[in-house]
């Protein structure tokens, strides 16, 4: 095993939880039986990797097998890193029957040509996701291994979501995605979170929703305990319409953990306060940004108790809605990033 | 503008109401949890509410209120500002021993005292009791139950020694000398 495989598997050993480590190397299945059987998971941690990483030595294990093992730890621990997302728009006519062995070949064969050293890897995991791991190189290096980037997509949806990925690299990967979905243009998607499954969650909806109907359809306030018969509440007609609008704006039960959501402003100023900041004609550039560890559940208790009045913004909505944390507001009210709005 | 009177109903045998009005929501029920629970010997109504004026609809429905408590979070300017403006919805025969207020957090060091200043300030303009809650734990929480209950006795007029609501309020009711005024605005 060469020093580039070596450090590459003592990273993963080392990123990997004593008690995750033994069902790991089992589900790898790369090891003899008896010799992981013999492991001790209790010993030190650097006593550990050392044992683990003398065993592959001796079943003569390579860079293949090694990368193959930091892939089944990210498919099992996708909750980890900074992902985006990006769309997939403009699909071409037959962008609907493809199919798994169609896209390996043509992402594969579509980066190989563009790239000259690269190192790709595509899986398909139970849940019909196909997680693809890229180690970038160039004309004058290897592939590094210890930065791959790890892309996710859903087959015959639009949405592409994608960890650890380089500027520089960005325009293979789009071109490579475009071309093995058969969709003309990929875009961003606006949504970062460090957790994938609540921006897979969120955008191909699959958390518990509430779709606002004519008829007010009072829905059970959850983790209510009933109260007593002598306690009434007078305000009760108030309290549902809050709990109703705060399950139609951000669903009624767990939602996904987004963490932040950022706002940057691009509006004039129009307050009664400054004289000098209305009159100038550069815009008033100010960023919002709310954070929390989940962020649509504090909206909702937010709007359900009344700490927020009112109907829900559309601003905060949004979120849910379009399935974006990152907007920009400008005097005509929001607009994608992309585009920009001159004022002469 | 419809006021709240008091004496607008008829009482009901061996049954006392309160009215817990509170801002935030949070620690009205378990104080309405807690009164309920712990009083045996006559009925107890809880209504709770987030602000004055209560809701036109419920208003047959609505038993005769003997205590009004308004439960104020020092922490929170919203809060105050809240009691403040329901205060104007009471009419002035609530007055006379049926309204008390009920702060929470009055320990929290510097921030809490002017606001405290201001709710003594308003209480003693209308002649109403202020109690201090320790909202965190279940005793605390027990403990201004209790208090609120003997409150809640005497102004439905169940009390054994036969007091009534506007001379026990002349006893508990808050009152604020200017020379105590200075001490806390040092």
């Amino acid at each position: 095993m060469d020093a580039r495989a070596r450090s590459v598997l003592s990273r993963v050993l080392r990123r990997v939880p004593s008690r995750d480590m033994g069902a790991l190397l089992e589900k790898w299945s790369c090891l003899p039986e008896d010799q992981l059987r013999a492991v001790d998971y209790t010993r030190p941690r650097a006593t550990l990797t050392e044992h683990i990483i003398g065993l592959c030595e001796d079943n003569s294990l390579g860079l293949k097998h090694v990368t193959n093992l930091e892939m089944i730890y990210h498919i099992e621990n996708p909750d980890q890193g900074s992902w985006h997302a990006c769309q997939l728009t403009d699909p071409q006519d037959d962008a609907a029957s493809v199919e798994l062995v169609q896209f390996k070949e043509q992402f594969k064969a579509h980066l190989l040509g563009v790239v000259r050293h690269i190192s790709i890897k595509i899986k398909k995991h139970e849940d019909d996701a196909i997680w693809i791991r890229i180690a970038w190189g160039d004309n004058f290096h290897k592939p590094n291994h210890l930065k791959p980037t790890y892309a996710v997509h859903h087959l015959h949806t639009s949405y592409v979501f994608i960890s650890n990925l380089a500027a520089k690299h960005k325009i293979f990967l789009s071109q490579a995605l475009e071309v093995a979905t058969k969709h003309t243009s990929i875009k961003e998607g606006h949504l970062t979170t460090k957790s994938l499954t609540a921006m897979r969650d969120l955008l191909l909806r699959r958390y518990p929703q509430v779709f606002p109907s004519a008829q007010l359809r009072i829905l059970k306030e959850r983790n209510a305990p009933p109260l007593h018969p002598c306690i009434a509440q007078e305000h009760s007609e108030l309290e549902q319409t809050r709990h109703q609008m705060a399950c139609e704006a951000f669903g009624p039960g767990p939602a996904p953990k987004l963490e932040t959501a950022v706002y940057k402003l691009e509006t004039r100023y129009r307050g009664h306060g400054s004289q000098t900041l209305a009159e100038g004609e550069e815009f008033f550039r100010g960023v919002v940004r709310f954070s929390s560890s989940s962020l649509l559940e504090s909206f909702h208790h937010c709007v359900a108790s009344g700490v927020a009045e009112g109907p829900v913004t559309p601003l905060l909505s949004a979120i849910t809605r379009k399935g974006r944390n990152y907007f920009v507001i400008t005097d005509k009210g929001p607009v994608p990033p992309g585009q920009s709005a001159h004022r002469t | 503008m419809a006021l709240l009177t008091p004496f607008s109903k008829v009482p009901e045998v061996n049954t006392a109401t309160v009215l817990l009005i509170e801002n935030e929501e949070e620690l009205q029920v378990k104080l309405a949890n807690s009164i309920v629970q712990h009083e045996k010997d006559f009925n107890v109504n809880v209504r709770l509410a987030k602000k004055l004026p209560l809701p036109v609809e419920n208003k047959e429905a609505r038993p005769r209120l003997d205590l009004i408590v308004f439960i104020i979070n020092l922490l929170s300017e919203r809060s105050f500002q809240s009691a403040e403006t329901s205060l104007a919805h009471l009419h002035s025969d609530c007055f006379l021993g049926k309204v008390c207020f009920l702060v929470t957090n009055a320990r929290c060091g510097s921030l809490t005292q002017e606001r405290l200043l201001s709710v003594r300030r308003l209480a003693s303009s209308h002649q109403c009791p202020v109690l201090c809650s320790e909202h965190r734990t279940a005793d605390g929480v027990q403990a201004s139950a209790m208090r609120l209950l003997t409150l809640l006795k005497v102004s439905a007029g169940m009390s054994p020694l036969s007091t009534t609501a506007l001379f026990l309020s002349s006893l508990t009711r808050c009152s604020l000398s200017s020379d105590l005024e200075e001490d806390f605005l040092q």
